[in-house]
């Protein structure tokens, strides 16, 4: 051993030409594996060799490749990968039949080119039950349609051309009027007009705008985009990214894909404004990989509008440049936490960072980075092209009264009501409005049990709060709204189940970085499966709580931190049936 | 300098310091696991959680820097609380082994564990995940199932030896260490170090040479410096029934702490060679005043040019005559000094003397410049 003669030998050609197309440094790396994967070659073998040829140690090659759940190291034939989420558990005829049976189902149903892969959540809660066969979103589609499926049909894709009524719709507004895959029907529409307005502007004014318009973060936690942004503004160090979390991976919520599809133009105008803001020249679209789909749009949208002289060098004559870059993930729900997320998108396993510093000081690349949501960016245009007092008031066209939270929201209500679906309104809905004036309230047949609000990591809430009105501090009174869905479950859902379900999430997501999310989601799994199955144990419910409470307090990140909530409200309003 | 207050006692912290270091520098405990003060803290293992009057959540010590009027509490009941439950989380998959665990009375995992009183919960793998001792490194000893996932072996690698051997794979609970690209130590740069042993705060990692042989109480620690080189490294010789079983890092040695090479870490067991050579040998003939050859050839006469073992001062006498008969016939220029880094400065200063002073020669040099 000691006497072995270590040979150079260059690496495979194959594989650094690979790395080289990507680019060649760490930030490719996802794409370069991705890529291997794809050709059933990723082994130690190859990632050590791709490891050498990006210039970064074996390991981290390694645990990326075992870290993405798109990635296997296992060989593969095309994959269908069926949606495992909440949503489309609620949708199989068989709750409770495990999920090894539904993978069984769909195994016998498909032909032999085809491998069925469990996922954690597709993003597709409005065509659920959900499957992406290779890169193509399919739904509703259950085991029955398989052969269908393997030849092409894709199910039916909800239309959201028409408003519903009580509809204020402001980012939705365009929605089956415009083609998303042209920039002219954009352009025709209006689309751009904040930017343009934007540029006649300097950054200040622009910001300042932002700032007034008290615009919250849609991606669940409702920090003020405009502060966010004067963070970001204000730091010396350059240059400075603009980054959008499109990784909506999160169970029930859908609404930034469907953004993303409808009007593309819409998101590019919206960050182009945050860059001109911010003063960056230089964006990247972290996309979740299962919206592959989302993501062609995107980067054809992006090309049209350079076309356009809307991005690029010296966009309209005004001297701003601004370049955005669409990146894809590869399955990691973790991924959108806004630090994990920048480490992703530098070529890292995708685990949250120390905070503080925070991205507006240290994000990515250690530069001032402003990271919002699809649907926060989506909204600035029309503050831009309107003004912040017209979003200040725009909600009260709905209502009387003015809602405490200014603009629109984009809902999503699921489960058992007659019209499940998108739509948008403005704050301070109940949870009965959302569901009979929205939802076109429950089957027939159902009487409203509970409803999970927010998202996953939502509150479990029962009638007692029907009548409450939903706003980002509305958490306190126990009903959140989270990144705005709300998934309505009649009398024939266990809670206890149901909560099996999340918690079977959170453990398949977690990263794995702090024991108390490691363990602790491992172990809920563990004791709410026996409860689902009847076999409840003394001393149970003492432990969840425990668990509930170490998560809560002592996790690393936001998503530990936030298992907890479904976890604690269910056992709040649903305490009996935990017991039974 | 900022005001602080931890458990109630008003303290001054430096700007910039975590709460760790400002409790740490007024004598205030705080447990740690993942944290060790030659690594970069990662905030991983949440044992030195505290709470901080005003937050939502609790706190990793290692990791939060202190902010003028903070008030923190170090041993809080739900502190304490949490740390327990984090400990039995970490119990629930780590093998209850410590019966035979070679690390048992130095692992800072069961100390913990002692301090909270925290017992292995009925539930978890209990270490059953994968095969023991599963690494061929003929130094390093691994069970991944002792491992607590803490990451100071990876730290250790990729900071301290910057060889980037070990790394994280696959995610939440399957969560694992593995070299490289899950291969084999020795195939994934690793150059058996040991530095990812001193740091394993469990007995997930190991030294294989020792296992079995000893525990902490029962050796006795000699502080010493390394004999290989002249960078001079100090460790701690493990010493049972006068023997040298093992090395371990002494985290106080001033020029090296923590880190050793391979060969100071477990280059030891020449000590106790049975070859090793403990006296001066010289060849019969020097002694029997025989000439060395006869006409060019070696001599015929049965065990001449045998080794003979001898004292220090015949051998030294033997050699100081044969070096002043070729300064003598030959001039001062015949001899070569060359030293070694083995030796200590003293010793290669006298060296330098005995060359140029002594022997009248400026040819010595050191085998550090071969």
């Amino acid at each position: 051993m000691t006497n072995k003669k270590i040979v150079y030998k260059p690496v495979d050609p194959e594989i650094a030409e690979l790395v080289h197309h990507h680019g060649g440094t760490q930030e490719s790396a996802l794409e370069v594996l991705k890529d291997l994967g794809a050709k059933n070659k990723l082994n130690p073998v190859t990632i050590t060799e791709a490891a050498r040829a990006l210039r970064i140690p074996a390991h981290e090659a390694y645990g990326m490749a075992t870290f993405y759940s798109m990635l296997s190291l296992e060989e593969r034939k095309k994959v269908l990968r069926v949606c495992d989420g909440p949503v489309c558990w609620l949708k199989r005829s068989k709750m409770d039949s495990g999920r090894q049976t539904m993978i069984d189902e769909w195994s016998s149903m498909v032909n032999g080119q085809w491998s069925i892969e469990r996922t954690s959540c597709l993003g597709l809660c409005d065509r659920a039950p959900a499957v992406l066969a290779e890169d193509e979103q399919a739904g509703p589609v259950n085991p029955k349609d398989a052969t269908k499926v393997c030849e092409g049909w894709r199910g039916v894709p909800t239309d959201y051309s028409q408003p519903r009524k009580g509809e204020v719709r402001v980012m939705t507004a365009l929605i089956g009027k415009v083609n998303p895959d042209e920039i002219d029907s954009a352009l025709a529409h209006g689309v751009y007009a904040g930017l343009k307005k934007a540029l006649q502007a300097d950054p200040a004014t622009v910001l300042a705008e932002v700032e007034s318009s008290a615009l919250q973060g849609r991606g669940g936690a409702g920090f003020p985009v405009g502060r966010k942004w004067r963070f970001v503004a204000s730091e010396k160090k350059t240059p400075r990214y603009i980054i959008c979390n499109a990784d909506e991976s999160e169970p029930l919520i859908f609404k930034d894909r469907v953004l993303m599809d409808t009007n593309p133009h819409q998101l590019l105008e919206g960050m182009t404004i945050a860059g001109f803001a911010c003063g960056s020249s230089e964006a990247w679209i972290y996309i979740r990989g299962e919206y592959e789909h989302q993501a062609r749009r995107l980067e054809r949208a992006i090309q049209q509008a350079e076309s356009k002289n809307l991005l690029g060098e010296n966009i309209l004559g005004s001297g701003f440049s601004f370049k955005i870059h669409v990146h894809r993930g590869a399955g990691a729900y973790i991924c959108g936490e806004e630090t994990a997320l920048i480490e992703s998108l530098e070529g890292k396993r995708g685990e949250p960072r120390l905070r503080p510093p925070y991205p507006p000081t240290y994000g990515f690349r250690g530069q001032p980075t402003a990271v919002n949501n699809v649907e926060s960016f989506c909204a600035v245009p029309h503050i831009l092209k309107n003004g912040a007092e017209w979003w200040n008031n725009v909600g009260a066209t709905h209502e009387s009264h003015l809602p405490a939270t200014p603009g629109t929201k984009m809902y999503m209500v699921l489960g058992h009501v007659k019209n499940p679906g998108l739509f948008e309104a403005p704050f301070g809905l109940t949870l009965r409005q959302i569901i009979n004036d929205f939802g076109g309230g429950m089957l027939d047949g159902s009487t409203f049990k509970f409803a999970l609000c927010g998202g996953a990591a939502g509150t479990i809430v029962d009638e007692s709060l029907l009548d409450t009105s939903i706003d980002f501090a509305s958490s306190q009174k126990g009903i959140s709204l989270g990144a705005g869905s709300f998934m309505i479950c009649d009398q024939s859902v266990s809670p206890v189940s149901f909560l099996r379900e999340l918690l079977h999430f959170f453990a398949a997501e977690s990263c794995g970085k702090c024991t108390p999310c490691r363990v602790g989601t491992w172990r809920s799994l563990e004791i709410l499966n026996r409860m689902a199955g009847g076999q409840g144990q003394q001393g149970d419910m003492e432990e969840l709580q425990t668990l509930a409470a170490l998560m809560q307090d002592s996790s690393f990140c936001g998503l530990g931190q936030s298992v907890p909530i479904p976890m604690k409200s269910a056992i709040e309003h649903f305490g009996a049936e935990f017991v039974k | 300098m900022i005001n602080i207050k931890i458990n109630g006692q008003s303290i001054q912290a430096e700007s910039g310091q975590t709460i760790l270091q400002a409790a740490q520098m007024h004598g205030i405990e705080v447990p740690t696991l993942c944290y060790h003060k030659d690594l970069n803290p990662t905030g991983n293992c949440r044992m030195c959680v505290v709470e901080v009057k005003g937050g939502r959540f609790l706190q990793a010590a290692c990791v939060t820097p202190v902010w003028d009027g903070m008030e923190i509490q170090t041993h809080s009941e739900k502190v304490t609380k949490d740390r327990k439950l984090t400990l039995e989380l970490m119990l629930a998959n780590h093998p209850q082994d410590c019966i035979t665990c070679d690390v048992s009375g130095e692992c800072e995992l069961q100390d913990l564990a002692y301090e909270y009183k925290a017992s292995a919960p009925t539930w978890g793998s209990k270490g059953a995940r994968y095969p023991v001792d599963s690494d061929p490194n003929p130094f390093i000893r691994v069970d991944m199932n002792r491992c607590i996932l803490c990451r100071r072996c990876v730290s250790a690698c990729a900071e301290i030896q910057v060889r980037d051997v070990w790394g994280v794979a696959k995610r939440g609970f399957d969560e694992v260490i593995v070299a490289g690209a899950n291969v084999p130590m020795l195939e994934a740069r690793c150059e058996s170090c040991g530095q990812c042993v001193a740091y394993c705060p469990t007995g997930a990692l190991s030294n294989k040479m020792n296992y079995g042989m000893a525990r902490t109480h029962q050796v006795k620690k000699v502080t010493t410096t390394c004999s290989y080189c002249g960078v001079g490294c100090q460790f701690d010789l493990l010493v049972k029934n006068d023997k040298v079983i093992g090395v371990q890092s002494n985290p106080n040695a001033p020029v090296n702490g923590m880190a050793l090479c391979v060969k100071g870490r477990y280059g030891y067991d020449y000590v106790h060679h049975p070859e090793r050579l403990k006296k001066p040998r010289v060849r019969r003939y020097l002694l029997d005043g025989r000439p060395k050859t006869v006409d060019g050839q070696r001599s015929t006469v049965d065990g001449h040019w045998d080794w003979v073992e001898v004292e220090w001062d015949v051998a030294l006498d033997i050699a100081a005559k044969k070096f002043m008969e070729i300064r003598d016939n030959f001039g001062a220029d015949s001899l070569g000094f060359l030293t070694s880094a083995k030796c200590t400065n003293e010793e290669n200063f006298l060296m330098n003397k005995l060359a140029r002073q002594v022997v009248g020669t400026n040819n010595i040099d050191h085998c550090a410049r071969l």
